[in-house]
């Protein structure tokens, strides 16, 4: 079984190569496939009529009760016959549908064959998941071969919306299985089958019948009841080959084989009775009351399929024997008519060019073996004996005669059959007629004659209609063990050509009539119909429902998706208090009375004060500059507290931080305008202090809850003594941050390194140009010349060419870099200075880096004093003088510094040790004497470098190349 | 031996290949070579720490040999381990995507040279994060990434990155603020920020207090996962950015949040006493989400909406706090990566093809590429759910999971996934119809690249899908199918890994030992 699905999908695969060899003859190739299969089922016929059937199981995913399992029982066996019978055929009539130089046929063809494989798993699938899953791919496929015909509109909004109706009732069928699965403790189809009688005990709980209205929303959807109707009329922009087999022969019975499979479990729920006859019945009425009002051969087909798919699903709900047993028959019947009808409609259609029965004329005498086979299939369809039509429909009648004894709804459901089938003998009427009767006021349609390689699908089906019809036992015989489940056979009820002269046949002979006097009288009926109120057209329905749903999405999507950082900042802050507050209140919490004032040093509330002013101030400066020396301020007030705690390395590398930071914005502001844009104004500006200081009270709060919650003894205590030692240093910060958590640091400078990079990245937008000019490509005087315009005032240039005067120096005796700075731009003094301190302040900054481990200081604080060293070059010397000043590429040192750290990292791993682990070594070196050193002071070295590149990076950057963008302007 | 031991490779090894991708700064061709060995070796020591735990197990390592709870713990297990292959998997594929993109256009357009470090320093941010077992190191993971995709993000400087690049900036900064007010609560109560010691400590706390903490966590980590509403930032930042950027940010970032939630409902604040809460918001998420996608026209930001709305599948499985809903979590959240970042490279192939990601002004793809319109159409049906693909598996894990828990609210719930699903196959049906069976003629106005023919522009001078680019999409939308045909491994994967951590014994014992 499995290898036949697999056969179908491989095929399907490899199609597309096929078309490009055959053409369109590939189709014949691709028929092969689902012929043989054919051959085959017909071999298993005694394996699955045996008792125990054939099953195929397979693990998948046992987790989610998904496994492969199939199983070819008789109800699996009469649907297989006629999805790879039909699906042979139709693949075969495809090959001359279509024109040779039809384009996409690979494509097609694939979906096409596919489409028969999934066919075929969905009817022998064991699994209520299984089954979904092919139940879904149908959905897909008939999208797709619906869509075939792209480049129509109308054609893709049908695909599309066949798609979305037919997955909304998928999913609720999804839910639904899902419920059975979990009420009955399993997915196995056959189990789920046995649980019902217990599981609708006492009629069912809410679970149970919440879980059979929403399976039966999935059927109905997509057998195309009402109200879902109405994708199916759509769908006949699809290619006609795929309307007969997936609209008329196989997808759409998919729900009416769902109904039938769960029918022997179910089918007793008043909640299933109730779905099943309302909208079967109504959807009879509905699509065979439709279908005598189109001109499109291929709608009037359409409607006529809705309305025998309402039968069908009545038939095989209704959970008798005898209904059931008519309603197999029904659907095989009605596989072999509706299929022939739409290939015939397929061949007007390619013959003529139009489907409309008003300009349809003669077609019969111009090709009379289409005509019979038509008229054939059409007089199954109307119930004509000895046609399989005929002999389906009898047993249906006899079986509701049977049901009409029990009940008023009994009673119901037969006067609506009989008037459903009325109509559909009055639309099969009007179909010979419309599509092949001569016609006054119409000249005869051109016809030109039909290969008889076109016909032979038809042909056969039609063939098959008669011989079901004429020797109905063998699929009386074949349908018998299903209907069995629900109970024992009765002797009237076998499908047959002749039961005597019972009440059915009298029902049949009285429809034929009413049909004939419906048929003839079409003109007056038309005029009526017209006049009827018009009901809700279900397809505006649908429209207006997705137009809706549009307007809401955009609705919502223009509520929260404003484009503003103030709005989403103002709501993520916002959720933030409230749920903080939420908890608090909720958990009722003291807080800790401790950290208000400390009395032991009160400096620290200067401290604190001087920090709040900073943020305060920042907050309400109007220019640049002003803003981010108040945020220097409170970063200053942090450093004060940091010393006051005790933490003098933390105030080291904060008082450096700042400054660094400072000069970087004070750079970077260069190019902005001074001031800031207009502060808002009003409610948003009242908005933005509530939150803020919300915010702030908040955080508060929380810190004093969660100080006072305090249950344990912080770990931080056993530091000191872990720092001396395992980690052999005194500086407790410097032994955290490069050896017991070096990992941390070890991820912060690659921050460090990146963030660098990001500024020169946005400065130098493409390619980080590297390299700094050495002083000597530069002339004399030439960085920073001011630019002497009218628009200055005397007195302005009087000064400046006063500076220029004293400002001239011709020799590099200070700085490299000097030289190149206009005049006006010199400071001699500044210039004396940064020469007497920059290699002081080198050596101090490897002085930090290599005392850190027991003194305050450390790579991070080392590399920001060696980066302060070099804006004092920059600063005093213009950007060649940072050239000269820098030994190598900022990329080199952060790379280099990157790659140092890594590898301090590895090499204790070299070792058979752990990532980072040190080791400390003991040396004697003359001059120094007795030395400790710890191979941490190696990842140490990497974050010095690191942090000089950083350094160097936003100087070459925001420092540097904003000068020469300025200069360039 | 420990195989934990091995684990700080996974961030080790990209680290070391962004120091030497900055040392060959100057030589692109270097530079591609070192990034993909580089990513390759990661992902082959990833494959095999994931093969050790792979039928169970929780290793922790000892960084630096320090004792926990004072030192630094890396910890492995099943769902770190499958967290970081899936991470490497997807990484390395846009990795080549990109290169690919660089070498079709010659390196003057391509990717500029800090492409190499910062994305190497973003996979080993994101592995860092899968992997700590401390919450600053999770904090420090979480840096490394955003600082790589900030800059990452703006690459190119052009003016809508740098305006996207600023929503995207600040509110990171404020989701990494909260994060340390929330570490630095945390630690404040329970004087500890090892996550082992945490589950220990956090439980002896007053529950309000654990409540108070609880949420604050959840707040910074929920803005990284973009749940609503701390979501809205994403589809204003994402789809500026360079394609293969926004591929692995659209996968892996917002992932990046949700293992962190994982942990904090499992490990740190274990049952599920917001667990109502958390269903709420997943179905916002869910919704919001996906009216958001129905709104668009670019398939850019469609994406981008339909992202944040199949987080809230996430939350919905880890809400439920039950073996079965974390494990679909579990399983989703491989899936999601997978999908969401094939999806992304597609469309950067789209817009390479037809000039544009706007479907009003895109047709005729699916006769122009054949290859590109399955490249499309089989992650967009696996995103939209459609069986047998694995995100129908990871819904029908969910769903049962829902029904499973029974309650109203689950109920609600489980109706709105289903609705999200039909609407985000509405929404990828949508780009379908048009962008690719529309005749590119009855475009208004389209790009003139979309009515080239042929496989190379003339008027762009470039080639218009190179067989590199077109390649890595293909191999990812393969993986993307074999997590189907492998889902009942991988489900047993998440199942088990599901198990371990709503039991926290074997973790908290990995890494304090008996201690513990």
């Amino acid at each position: 079984m499995l290898i036949i699905l697999v056969l179908h999908f491989v095929v399907a695969l490899v199609a597309p190569v096929g078309f490009r060899w055959l053409g369109r003859n590939a189709f014949y190739v691709l028929a092969l496939v689902p012929a043989g299969s054919f051959l085959w089922l017909l071999t298993q016929h005694d394996g699955a009529y045996s008792p125990g059937a054939i099953e195929r199981n397979v693990q998948w995913i046992p987790q989610l009760g998904l496994s492969l399992d199939f199983r070819l029982d008789p109800l699996s066996w009469v649907m297989c016959l006629l999805v790879l019978g039909v699906g042979a055929l139709v693949l075969a009539y495809c090959a001359r549908y279509f024109k040779k130089r039809d384009a996409g046929l690979g494509a097609f063809g694939a979906e096409l064959l596919a489409f028969a494989g999934v066919m075929f798993g969905l009817v022998t699938a064991n699994n209520l998941l299984l089954m979904y899953i092919f139940w879904e791919l149908t959905s897909v496929l008939s999208y797709l071969l619906i869509g075939y015909s792209r480049h129509r509109l109308a054609a893709r909004r049908a695909a599309l919306q066949a798609l979305v109706v037919t997955t909304l009732g998928g999913l609720a069928m999804l839910v639904g299985l899902i419920l059975l699965g979990v009420s009955a403790g399993s997915y196995r189809l056959t189990d789920v089958l046995a649980k019902g009688p217990e599981l609708l005990g006492n009629g069912g709980g809410l679970m149970i019948n919440t879980a059979i209205v929403l399976v039966l929303m999935g059927a109905v959807s997509k057998s195309a009841l009402f109200p879902f109707h109405f994708w199916l009329p759509g769908a006949m922009a699809a290619p006609t080959p795929v309307s007969a087999y997936l609209h008329a022969a196989a997808m759409v019975k998919a729900g009416v084989y769902l109904v039938a499979r769960l029918a022997p479990g179910y089918s007793a729920s008043s909640y299933w009775q109730w779905c099943v006859l309302v909208l079967g019945l109504g959807t009879m009425l509905l699509g065979g009351w439709r279908a005598l009002r189109e001109h499109d051969l291929k709608l009037i087909l359409a409607y006529g399929t809705v309305s025998q798919l309402g039968f069908l699903t009545v038939m095989v709900g209704l959970g008798t024997q005898a209904a059931a047993l008519a309603g197999l028959a029904l659907l095989l019947a009605h596989g072999l008519f509706k299929a022939t009808l739409f290939l015939v409609v397929g061949i007007i259609d390619h013959q003529t060019g139009t489907r409309d029965i008003r300009l349809l004329s003669g077609v019969f005498s111009s090709a009379p073996v289409l005509g019979v086979v038509a008229l054939v299939a059409a007089a199954s369809m109307a119930g004509i004996p000895p046609l399989a039509g005929f002999v389906a429909k009898e047993s249906a009648l006899d079986a509701l005669l049977g049901n009409a004894g029990n009940s008023a709804v009994g009673v119901m459901a037969l006067t609506a059959v009989v008037l459903g089938s009325v109509l559909t003998f009055a639309y099969s009427a009007r179909f010979i007629w419309g599509g092949f009767a001569p016609k006054s006021g119409i000249s005869t349609t051109n016809f030109k004659p039909v290969p008889l390689t076109f016909l032979a699908a038809p042909l056969v089906l039609s063939v098959g209609s008669v011989v079901y019809g004429c020797w109905p036992g063998a699929v009386d015989g074949w349908l018998a063990p299903y209907a069995a489940q629900f109970g024992p056979q009765e002797e009237s009820s076998h499908v047959a050509l002749w039961h005597g002269l019972t009440p059915a046949l009298g029902l049949s002979g009285a429809i034929i009539v009413a049909g004939i006097v419906l048929f003839v009288s079409r003109t007056a009926v038309g005029t009526a119909m017209d006049r009827l109120p018009q009901g809700p057209n279900a397809d505006s329905v649908y429209r207006r429902v997705v137009a809706v749903l549009d307007d809401v999405a955009i609705a919502v999507t223009g509520r929260t998706q404003r484009g503003s950082l103030f709005f989403y900042l103002a709501v993520i802050l916002s959720t933030s208090i409230v749920l903080a507050w939420l908890a608090i209140l909720w958990g009722g919490q003291p807080l800790a009375k401790v950290y208000v004032i400390d009395p032991g040093s009160p400096v620290q509330l200067l401290a604190g004060a001087v920090t709040v002013a900073g943020g305060l101030a920042a907050a309400r400066a109007n220019k640049r500059f002003l803003a981010v020396l108040m945020v220097s301020v409170s970063g200053y007030g942090i450093a004060l507290i940091f010393a006051l705690q005790g933490a003098p390395d933390l105030a080291l590398t904060q008082m450096l931080v700042e400054t660094v930071v400072l000069i970087a914005f004070v750079l970077a502001m260069r190019t902005l305008p001074a001031r800031l844009r207009e502060r808002t104004a009003g409610t948003r500006r009242a908005i933005r202090i509530v939150i803020g200081v919300a915010f702030g009270i908040t955080m508060v709060v929380v810190a004093l809850t969660a100080m006072a919650g305090r249950t344990a003894v912080p770990i931080s205590t056993a530091f000191a003594q872990l720092a001396y030692q395992d980690g052999g240093g005194a500086n407790i910060v410097n032994v955290t941050l490069v050896d017991i958590r070096a990992w941390d640091t070890f991820g912060e400078i690659s921050v460090l390194a990146i963030a660098a990079t990001g500024v020169a990245s946005l400065i130098f937008v493409r390619g980080r140009g590297d390299r700094l000019q050495p002083a000597s490509t530069a002339p004399t005087g030439s960085v920073g010349r001011t630019e002497q315009s009218p628009g200055h005032q005397h007195r302005d240039i009087a000064t400046l060419e006063l500076s220029r005067r004293f400002a001239t120096a011709d020799s590099d005796a200070w700085l490299v870099g000097g030289r190149t700075l206009a005049p006006e731009r010199r400071s001699i003094i500044f210039e004396v200075a940064t020469r007497l301190v920059f290699h002081s302040m080198i050596i101090f900054s490897v002085y930090l880096l290599l005392a850190g481990h027991n003194s305050p200081g450390g790579g991070f604080a080392g590399g920001l004093m060696a980066g302060l060293a070099l804006a004092i070059r920059y600063l005093a010397g213009g950007r060649f003088e940072l050239g000269e000043a820098a030994p190598v590429r900022a990329g080199v040192m952060l790379g280099g510094g990157l790659g140092l750290a890594a590898l301090t990292a590895l090499f204790p791993l070299l070792l058979g040790g752990d990532v980072f682990q040190s080791a400390i070594l003991h040396f004697t070196l003359p001059v120094f004497g007795d030395i400790k050193f710890a191979t941490a002071t190696f990842f140490d070295i990497g974050v010095y470098l690191v942090v000089v590149g950083l350094v160097l990076d936003i100087l070459r950057s925001l420092g540097a190349e904003v000068d020469s963008q300025q200069e360039a302007s | 031996m420990n195989p934990a031991a091995l684990a700080p490779l996974a961030v080790v090894v990209p680290f070391l290949g962004a120091a030497l991708t900055f040392l060959l700064i100057r030589n692109p061709h270097a530079q591609r070579v070192a990034s993909i060995t580089v990513l390759s070796a990661t992902l082959a020591l990833e494959v095999w720490l994931l093969a050790q735990v792979f039928t169970g197990g929780t290793y922790a390592v000892r960084l630096g040999g320090w004792m926990p709870p004072f030192g630094i713990v890396m910890v492995v297990d099943q769902f770190s381990a499958l967290m970081l292959v899936v991470s490497s998997v997807v990484s390395l594929a846009v990795l080549v995507y990109a290169t690919g993109q660089g070498a079709a256009d010659g390196d003057a357009a391509g990717p500029i040279s800090i492409f190499h470090p910062a994305y190497l320093l973003l996979v080993a941010g994101v592995s860092n994060a899968f992997l700590a077992g401390d919450l600053f190191n999770l904090y420090v993971g979480f840096e490394i990434l955003l600082t790589a995709s900030y800059v990452l993000m703006t690459m190119g400087g052009t003016e809508p990155r740098i305006r996207a690049g600023i929503t995207y900036v600040v509110v990171s900064v404020v989701s990494s603020m909260l994060f340390l007010i929330a570490i630095a609560m945390i630690y404040g109560a329970t004087g500890t920020i090892n996550m082992a010691d945490l589950a220990v400590k956090l439980g002896q706390l007053d529950p309000g207090l654990q409540n108070l903490l609880h949420v604050m966590l959840l707040v910074a980590f929920g803005i990284k996962a973009a749940v609503f509403p701390l979501s809205f930032w994403l589809p204003d930042s994402y789809p500026t950015a360079p394609a293969p950027v926004t591929a692995v940010f659209a996968g892996l970032l917002t992932k990046v949040g949700v293992y962190a939630m994982v942990r904090t409902e499992t490990l740190l604040f274990p049952g599920d006493a917001l667990g109502p809460a958390l269903l709420i918001v997943g179905l916002l998420t869910m919704l919001v989400g996906i009216l958001g996608a129905l709104a668009q026209t670019d398939i850019k930001r469609m994406l981008s909406f339909t992202l944040v709305s199949h987080i809230g599948y996430m939350v919905f499985g880890l809400a439920l706090s039950s073996v079965a809903g974390l494990a679909a979590a579990i399983f989703y959240v491989a899936h999601h990566i997978t999908v969401q970042t094939s999806l992304f490279m597609v469309t950067g192939l789209i817009e390479r093809r037809g000039g544009t990601s706007n479907i009003e002004r895109l047709g005729s793809l699916a006769k122009l590429s054949p290859v590109l319109s399955v490249l499309f159409f089989i992650p967009a049906m696996n995103l939209a759910g459609i069986p047998p693909f694995s995100g129908f598996l990871g819904k029908v894990g969910l769903l049962q999971a829902g029904v499973a828990q029974g309650s109203a609210l689950a109920y609600v719930v489980v109706a709105g996934a289903v609705l999200a699903s039909l609407l985000t196959l509405l929404a990828v049906a949508r780009v379908w119809n048009r962008a690719f069976w529309r005749k590119r003629v009855e475009v208004v106005e389209p790009e003139p690249v979309l009515l080239d023919h042929g496989r190379f522009s003339a008027e762009a001078g470039v080639t218009l899908l190179p067989k590199t680019m077109v390649g890595s999409t293909a191999a990812l939308v393969a993986v993307g199918l074999a997590l189907t045909v492998f889902a009942g491994p991988l489900f047993g994967l998440s199942q088990h890994s599901a198990t371990d951590m709503l039991d926290r014994g074997a973790y908290i014992h990995a890494v304090l030992g008996d201690h513990g």
